[in-house]
Parts: C-alpha cells; sequence; structure tokens
C-alpha cells in the first residue's frame, strides 16, 4: 500500500493505526517531503517516484481536500488499481471529473469522505477503530462511518465481519453501493450482507431493484439513517439531502420492502434480522 | 451556501438569463404602478404563507409585511404572462452528469409535477443546439437556449448544488424568470471569491446544525448515527428540536461549541447526545460537555463508548451527568423525562 499525504497529522497518525493491524504499507508521498520517514516508511515527492521503488496495489490518500483532487488524479495516472480517499470537503465537480476519469483509466475510487476498507484481522485501509470488529461472515456497506463502527459492534460477537467498506457520504461516490453488493455476492467469504443507507441519491433503490430481479442471491438486511429528516435540508453529509423528492426515506423502505429486503428500525435491531 | 432570491438573480443576469427590474429594500419605497413585493427569506413556501404580494401601493405592503418580522424585500415590476414553466439544473448522482430538469407545469410543487423531463448533459460536450432544440418542443416554448446555457454554467462553473427557475415566465416578448433558487457548493466556495464578493457575502464555515420543531436537542458524531438518533428519539416517542453533527475528530472546545449552540435555541428543553469515539476521544468529548454544562442549565443524557471511554464516563459521573453506554436506554431516559 501507498499512503498519499502521509507527512500530514491524519497521515501519519493512521499509518501507525493501519501499520499496527498488520497493514503492508511500503511507501508514502507527500510533495516537498521525498527523503524523509514516518515509522520507517519512506516518503517521496510524487507517486511515480515511489512507484519506481515500490510495486503497489492500492493507495490511500489523506490529502487535504484543496489538493486532493490532484492527488486522485495523480494514483490513477500511475496506474494504481484501487484508490481509498479519506478526505473530506471535495467538491462536487471535482468529483465528477475524478470519477469519470477514473472508470477511462480502469482505477476504481472507495470514498471520498469515507473511513475506507477494512478485513478483520488481516488489513485495515482506512480509519477504522479495531475494537468494532472480529473476523466472520457477514459484508457491511456503508454510506456513514460512525453508523460503521456502531453496526460493526452490534454484530462483532454473534456474526463478526468478512469485509466492511465505507463508501462515503458524498453526493458522487467513486464505488457506490450495488457495486459493492454484487462484489459481497461473488465473495466466498461472505454468507449475509448489512446495507446502512440513508436519505439523498437513489443507490439503495438500485440495490433494491437487483435483489427484486434476482442479481443478488445472497440474504441482505437494511438499515436507512434518517426517517424523521425534513426534506431539501442536508443532514450533515452533503449527500443526505432529498432534492425533488429523489431518495427520500420512504422510497428507500418501499424499494427494499418490494424487494424481499428486511430492514432495521433502528441500528441496534440489525442483529435480530440476520 | 443557499442563495436569497435576489442574490440568486444576480447570477442570473450574470449569465444572462432575464430577470424583472427591480430593488433590493430593507424598507419602505415609493413605486409607480404594479408590482410585486417578496420577503425575502431562505426558506420555501413564501406564497402560500402571503409573504409574496402584488399590490398597487409598495409602500404600505413593506410596512405591513415588515410588521410580521420580514426585514428584507425584492420588490419587482408586475410581469404579465400567459404560461410557467419549470426549469433546473443539477448534477445526477447515479449518471455522475449534470441534468436539467424540466415541467410545462411551472409555478407548482415540482415533487408533485405529473410532467416532468430529464435531460443529460455531459460535463465533455456542454450545451449544444439539439438539446435546447429537445427541451424546447417538450416545453412548446421558444428562446430557452440563455438560459438553459445560464442555468448550466452556474451549476458547472459557479459550482451550485441547485440553480433552480420556478416560474420561468412566457410573455409577449420572451422568457423572465420570475424566481431563483440557486444553493451554491459549500466545499467549492474557496474558488469562488469574486463572487462571493460581487454577492456581498464572505464564506462562513458551514455546519451541520438543522432546526426542528420539538424539544429534544439532538447531537453526535457523524452524519449517519447522529440522523439514527434523531430517527430514535422520534420512536421513542419524543421530538427532536434540532440536529447536529460535531464531525469527526471534534475536541473539546468543537464539543462545548456544538451544545452551546443546542441550547441557544429556546425551543431545547433537554439535550441527547450520541457518540461512539474513533478518531474522536472520550475524555476530549466529556471535558467539552462539562465546560459547556457551565454556561447553559439544560439536562443532558450522553451515551458515550469509544476512544478513551473510560477516561470520558469517570469525568462525567464525577461531575453528576448521567452516562450511558445503551444508547436506547439513554435516548429512553430522556424521552420519559
Amino acid at each position: 500500500m501507498l499512503v498519499q499525504g502521509i507527512t500530514g497529522r491524519e497521515g501519519s497518525f493512521h499509518t501507525k493505526q493501519m501499520l499496527d493491524y498488520g497493514t503492508r504499507i511500503v511507501a508514502g508521498v507527500t510533495p516537498g517531503k521525498g527523503g524523509t520517514e514516518v515509522y520507517g516508511i519512506p516518503v517521496y515527492d510524487t507517486v511515480a517516484e515511489a512507484l519506481k521503488e515500490h510495486d503497489v496495489d492500492a493507495s490511500i490518500i489523506f490529502v487535504p481536500a484543496k489538493f486532493a483532487t490532484d492527488a486522485m488524479f495523480e494514483a490513477i495516472d500511475n496506474g494504481i488499481s484501487l484508490v481509498v480517499t479519506i478526505t473530506e470537503h471535495i467538491p462536487v465537480m471535482d468529483m465528477l471529473r475524478v470519477k469519470r476519469y477514473a472508470k477511462l483509466k480502469g482505477s476504481r475510487i472507495i470514498g471520498p469522505n469515507c473511513p475506507g476498507i477494512i478485513v478483520p484481522e488481516e488489513v485495515n485501509l482506512g480509519i477504522f477503530p479495531p475494537r468494532a470488529f472480529r473476523k466472520g461472515k457477514v459484508g457491511i456497506v456503508s454510506r456513514s462511518g460512525t453508523l460503521t463502527y456502531e453496526i460493526a459492534e452490534i454484530i462483532k460477537r454473534d456474526f463478526g465481519q468478512s469485509t466492511v467498506i465505507g463508501i462515503g457520504g458524498d453526493p458522487i461516490v467513486g464505488t457506490t453501493l450495488d457495486e459493492v453488493v454484487e462484489m459481497f455476492d461473488k465473495d466466498p467469504e461472505t454468507e449475509e450482507i448489512v446495507i446502512v443507507g440513508e436519505i439523498g441519491g437513489t443507490m439503495e433503490e438500485k440495490v433494491a431493484k437487483m435483489k427484486k430481479e434476482g442479481k443478488i442471491s445472497k440474504k441482505i438486511v437494511a438499515y436507512i439513517a434518517g426517517m424523521t429528516a425534513p426534506k431539501e435540508k442536508r443532514m450533515g453529509h452533503a449527500g443526505a439531502v432529498v432534492y425533488m423528492g429523489m431518495g427520500t426515506f420512504e422510497s428507500k423502505i418501499r424499494a427494499f420492502k418490494e424487494a424481499g429486503i428486511p430492514v432495521a428500525t433502528t441500528p441496534y435491531d440489525i442483529l435480530k434480522l440476520l | 451556501m443557499k442563495l436569497y432570491e435576489y442574490e440568486g438573480k444576480e447570477i442570473f443576469k450574470l449569465v444572462g438569463i432575464p430577470v424583472p427590474r427591480g430593488v433590493v429594500t430593507d424598507k419602505p419605497i415609493k413605486w409607480d404602478g404594479k408590482a410585486v413585493v417578496k420577503s425575502q427569506l431562505l426558506e420555501g413556501g413564501r406564497g402560500k404563507k402571503g409573504l409574496v404580494r402584488v399590490t398597487q401601493d409598495v409602500y404600505n405592503t413593506v410596512l405591513e409585511l415588515q410588521k410580521l418580522g420580514v426585514s428584507k424585500f425584492l420588490v419587482e415590476e408586475y410581469i404579465p404572462h400567459d404560461r410557467e414553466i419549470y426549469l433546473s439544473c443539477l448534477i445526477d448522482r447515479e449518471a455522475v452528469e449534470p441534468i436539467i430538469v424540466a415541467s410545462p407545469e411551472g409555478g407548482v410543487d415540482v415533487e408533485r409535477a405529473k410532467n416532468i423531463r430529464i435531460f443529460h448533459i455531459p460535463i465533455e460536450r456542454g450545451v449544444r443546439d439539439f438539446d435546447v432544440l429537445e427541451i424546447e418542443k417538450y416545453l412548446d416554448v421558444k428562446g430557452l437556449k440563455p438560459i438553459i446555457q445560464g442555468l448550466y454554467r452556474i451549476v458547472t462553473e459557479f459550482e451550485a448544488e441547485l440553480a433552480e427557475i420556478n416560474p420561468l415566465a412566457v410573455t409577449e416578448s420572451g422568457l423572465v424568470a420570475l424566481d431563483s433558487k440557486v444553493i451554491l457548493e459549500d466545499n467549492a466556495l474557496f474558488r469562488h471569491q469574486d463572487l462571493l464578493e460581487k454577492l456581498g457575502r464572505s464564506y462562513e464555515k458551514s455546519d451541520s446544525y438543522v432546526e426542528l420543531d420539538g424539544d429534544i436537542g439532538i447531537i453526535g458524531n457523524g452524519a449517519g448515527l447522529t440522523m439514527a438518533t434523531m430517527d430514535m428519539v422520534k420512536l421513542m416517542g419524543g421530538n427532536p428540536a434540532d440536529f447536529l453533527d460535531i464531525g469527526g475528530g471534534a475536541g473539546s472546545d468543537k464539543v462545548e461549541e456544538s451544545i452551546i449552540r443546542l441550547a441557544k435555541n429556546p425551543k431545547v428543553k433537554k439535550i441527547v447526545m450520541n457518540v461512539y469515539c474513533g478518531i474522536t476521544r472520550c475524555d476530549e468529548v466529556a471535558q467539552g460537555i462539562i465546560k459547556a454544562l457551565e454556561k447553559v442549565k439544560i439536562p443532558i443524557y450522553v451515551r458515550i463508548v469509544g476512544t478513551n471511554e473510560e477516561e470520558g464516563r469517570k469525568l462525567l459521573s464525577q461531575r453528576g451527568i448521567s452516562v450511558y453506554e445503551d444508547p436506547i436506554t439513554c435516548i429512553g431516559d430522556a424521552v420519559r423525562s
């Protein structure tokens, strides 16, 4: 793994956390800090320079919002196939261009504004607090960071998790709910899937449609945050806002019910539905 | 950043969308002939609340509206028209593309409009004549080109989340935007200092505060968890008064500030706080709560787990503040109190 923005406050702190979890980080990048080290990891000025010395499968970005777009373009241009962007507050028009460019070049982006990916007891490519996770058979995909930790913790004792992916709370995300659900459906380590959705957008409705059409065979259970949110108000996440009636709580619940996906009334009811 | 109607219309003028002749005022003014006096508020539904008035007597209409608590007005010439249309531009999240939303039924609540169509206009090519022609045919109107191009520029160049005209009036002499709704994207404002200056606005650091109708203040860390907390309060028979996500990695100052912010709302009689610490630390949160409670005297029910949990709990218990590990009990106690 490569860490972009490794010398920053968040970058260096989470590099340590990820290393402690067993994640294999081989290099870091911070323009102007090439030649230094962070927890023994060599730092380079550019991604291209880091790749001359190391084999890298994935990059994680902790670069501040103003420069994070450049960091994503740089990773994509250097052929890194998986790019996890933790940074929040990236402008939507930037993300629109990044996502279209990543598709063109064959890179996968997770995030932005997300906690990353964790495979419990193996690899933490993100900012997950380890205490909530235990190796198991449930795949969790979530639009919300803290709610992911909460739900992981709730199912930790009885089920554990295969892989947990936080896709982020922004209007445009590199990887969508339905894409992750499809991957979980094919993943032999995953037996059941938990979706943590929220108001805004229509990603949840898309998953429901796939399930209804028989394209997903594994059991899915869901929770949707924002039942009581007033419309056209942004509820914390930039993506959690309902414009023109698209992506209301009701439309998501209706879609899940029609697809036979049980929906938990509170996050704490997820356990009963699995 | 939500813009006032008159600010949205300033941007309309900038991109070539025709608007009525008008003036912004905070006091009664003299005006010859028929006019529309429009209260400048950021909430919708002004018409239904009687805050938009067609009048021959602008001076006294402003006086009357001032008595209702309105402080800023847009006074515009009255535009006689035959038809009203709806048009807006925003980004389609699924397609990752700007879209134009059009309806021949203007002036109504677009969510209830039966006749509505979406036109995708990819960023790589921008608005083309064939797009305009298609939309014109659907709406049965001519002369849309500057308007479509203008809305598209507001979204793609000024980075608005939403640029909406509802209604767009069809008059004998052409099309006129009678209203404007423009929401600029907070994350992109740093690139649009010129525009902010032109509008006389400064860049405000946005927070996630949302006002609701009930009496319980809701605070949490992370948008999802805070929303879930709000929903649970409602499910358990309580009524949220407001919503605030302190965000990730908040220190004690941020926590203190956030609680004081909630408590400023006179409707808030008690506060439910639900925190799962990851980057954020429980002891920092506890210190913030303790500092806030020196200034505000409102009961607070805290559920706190995660990083430095024991230190945080201890600090709070020593001050006699209710601390919970289980959110359901915490919310239940708050609702029943």
